[in-house]
């Protein structure tokens, strides 16, 4: 695999995967010579606007790090002030390990450096360096090559034909000299890399949603193996959230078919989250409901409405035996991504006499209060069934119960307890409004 | 020193039978009857287990039987679910016997396949806290995989089953069949199967005020006669024995007298 631009007119290799490396394709090779080295070669070709879009995405997830991330303009790559959150992440090495590590599992290759000022924070990075002070920039940084400073490359040529290799041997030029040679521009550069003079940067401001799309290099067909990007997706998405200190409840994923029409899901929370593996476990189930008519070319992630996050109180004994409210909020979203939203409900009590009109499906988080009522069967028939007296045998009643007049269902009957033949306790009545008849309404479980 | 070894093995594997010795490793549950109690290895409910309950018909006290324990489980904030209920769960009637509703959750299901992998779930999830389901069917294979999901996160779970599975194998670790004859002691409940032990003799429990109000209570846990009487308020039942009551004959006697005073609670508006 590789990816190719246009270069003067030529379709040039910019970068290939160390297979492709290992078959002899270099970056700067023209794509046609690649092909004749490797003939199984995957060429793709690089989109800027894509680029751009999945740096923003990133700037936004490295918020979760940083306050002050900037994307210093087309040079593909972010800046991240990471001395406000020393304590929080600890060294520039720790924080810099931990990016790559999980920029890594979002599917992206970082390489990450640190320094006292911008642009020379930027040199530290292509070489991997932490530079700890200012003092430090000089021997550090002197060793690198001139064609890593950020300058015009007309300015880098002429430093190349002095006989100028490295950063070193600029800095120990006088300044007045520097800009009568090379003009204002490369004084001006060095006064930011030392630090003599401040670079203010505009800062990425994250938008309060999010928007991803995925080109899956072949199209996937089963439903499993979705899992693995949408894992990718939804990390990234987490991160985003995690930077902006908000949640989602609802999130969109579209997933594109060639020439039908896209699948969409629209998995639900319970409360909002911003933990990965929990939308996971309901995508997971969302898509097990799932029929692909078609194999799968583009996922797309949206999330367009954040919340505020609320951190939910942790028990400081988390693992003591019972369960805590967000397992049961988990269950009821698992269940409810399977099996619908009405799926899971809590139960309460209405303040009515009448049996059937005395209760209510409610929402699993909402309260329930209810007015306990003695000599009531556990089991109530949703709707009374029709019932022969002489089946029965009366232990105790009546109870009458007559209420309804205001809402057009009123009825008056009298309430039996009694058992049938098969030893069933039983809640009977005999109606005498608005029917006549004998009822079977609950059992005593 | 081959003694010690097997002592050892047995205070560590509860599941090893102990012969007539019962078994009090297992980790158990009061079921608050206190007869029922004194006949389950353990004093009580297996937690982390599957208990079958096997009922011919509905309204023998199958889920009385098991309230005083659900209702301390929500004391202790413990979940209880309830997959596909066969009818609607009375929340009045719940709370008068101190289940707490907040922590009641009914889970309602297409078909039999998804009530099991509900089952299953609700059992995967969280820590503590009951499972009861009424399979119609369920196979020996999915029983075990609930014994397992059960076990691994020490939840009860209580299926009630029809007469057929009294017959059929079942690796649940209590077995109790429950039926209720013409008898004034209430409802028979023999223990077909419990780990740990043989069956003990089966044992009557009145699990409700009108199992037989006239009846004698001793030794068994009841309501109070009392409480029965206040919502009789002075209406004698017909007691048992004394030939089927007709039951319109039985108004006729309270309602016929055509006077308007009510001997039953009245509930007007």
């Amino acid at each position: 695999m590789a990816v190719t631009a246009f270069d003067q007119g030529r379709e040039r290799i910019i970068d290939c995967n160390p297979a492709a490396r290992a078959g002899g394709v270099r970056p700067g090779m023209p794509a046609p010579s690649a092909l004749a080295i490797l003939s199984g070669l995957h060429l793709a070709a690089r989109d800027e606007t894509m680029e751009q879009q999945a740096l923003e995405r990133l700037a936004s997830w490295c918020y979760q790090y940083s306050s002050q991330v900037c994307i210093p303009g087309d040079r593909g790559g972010l800046l991240l002030e990471a001395r406000a959150s020393r304590r929080l992440f600890g060294k520039p090495q720790a924080l810099a390990a931990r990016l790559e590590r999980e920029l890594g599992q979002l599917g992206y290759h970082a390489q990450c450096g640190s320094a006292p000022t911008p642009e020379s924070a930027w040199l530290a990075a292509g070489e991997h360096l932490h530079v700890g002070s200012r003092a430090a920039l000089r021997p550090q940084l002197g060793m690198l090559p001139l064609e890593r400073l950020q300058l015009e490359s007309s300015c880098i040529e002429a430093m190349t034909r002095m006989g100028f290799r490295r950063l070193q041997d600029i800095l120990r030029l006088p300044q007045r000299t520097l800009t009568r040679r090379f003009g204002p521009g490369l004084p001006d550069y060095l006064a930011r890399l030392l630090g003599a003079q401040p670079d203010p940067l505009t800062f990425y401001r994250p938008p309060q949603r999010f928007f991803t799309r995925l080109d899956l290099p072949a199209a996937i067909h089963s439903r499993q193996a979705l899992l693995f990007p949408l894992k990718r997706l939804l990390g990234e998405l987490c991160g985003v959230l995690r930077g902006a200190d908000c949640a989602v409840q609802s999130i969109t994923i579209t997933l594109g078919h060639e020439d039908r029409e896209d699948s969409v899901l629209q998995p639900g929370l319970q409360s909002p989250t911003q933990d990965a593996e929990r939308l996971l476990a309901v995508v997971r189930e969302r898509l097990e409901r799932l029929r692909l008519p078609q194999a799968v070319r583009e996922i797309r992630l949206q999330a367009p409405h954040f919340l505020k996050f609320r951190a939910g109180q942790h028990s400081l004994f988390a693992d003591a035996p019972q369960d805590r409210q967000g397992d049961m909020e988990q269950l009821a979203e698992r269940l409810q991504a399977r099996l619908g939203r009405s799926a899971v409900s809590g139960l309460c009590g209405v303040e009515d006499h009448r049996p059937e009109y005395s209760w209510r499906r409610r929402e699993p988080g909402e309260a329930a209060a209810c007015t306990p009522l003695a000599h009531r069967p556990a089991w109530l028939l949703p709707k009374p069934r029709r019932c022969e007296a002489r089946d029965y045998r009366i232990l105790a009643g009546p109870e009458r119960i007559e209420s309804g007049w205001w809402d057009g269902r009123d009825y008056r009957r009298d309430y039996y307890i009694a058992r049938d033949s098969h030893g069933s306790l039983s809640w009977i009545f005999h109606e005498y409004k608005p029917r006549n008849g004998w009822y079977l309404h609950g059992f005593f479980a | 020193m081959q003694k010690s070894a097997l002592d050892k093995l047995l205070a560590t594997t509860p599941s090893l039978w102990k012969g007539r010795r019962p078994n009090h490793a297992q980790h158990t549950l009061p079921s608050g009857h206190a007869s029922l109690d004194a006949r389950l290895p353990g004093g009580g409910w297996p937690v982390g287990a599957v208990t079958e309950l096997i009922t011919p018909h509905p309204g023998l006290g199958e889920l009385s039987l098991l309230l005083p324990a659900l209702a301390e489980m929500g004391r202790r904030g413990q979940w209880l679910l309830f997959v596909d209920p066969p009818w609607v769960p009375y929340p009045a009637a719940l709370q008068a016997q101190g289940l707490s509703l907040e922590r009641l959750l009914l889970i309602r299901t297409r078909d039999e396949s998804e009530s099991l992998w509900a089952c299953e779930q609700a059992l995967c999830n969280g820590h503590g806290g009951a499972v009861l389901a009424w399979p119609e069917r369920i196979g020996f294979t999915r029983l075990r995989r609930l014994q397992l999901a059960a076990r691994e996160n020490g939840k009860s779970a209580f299926l009630y089953r029809p007469q057929e599975a009294r017959e059929q194998a079942s690796p649940a670790a209590l077995r109790l069949f429950l039926e209720t004859e013409e008898d004034p002691r209430g409802t028979r409940v023999s223990v077909l199967k419990c780990r740990g032990s043989h069956p003990p003799p089966p044992t009557r429990l009145r699990l409700s005020a009108f199992a037989n109000p006239a009846g004698d209570t001793g030794g068994h846990e009841t309501l109070s006669p009392a409480a029965s009487r206040t919502l009789l308020a002075g209406h004698t039942p017909a007691a048992p024995g004394s030939g089927p009551a007709h039951p319109r004959a039985e108004h006729e006697v309270v309602g016929g007298g055509g006077d308007r005073v009510r001997p039953g609670p009245r509930t007007d508006h």
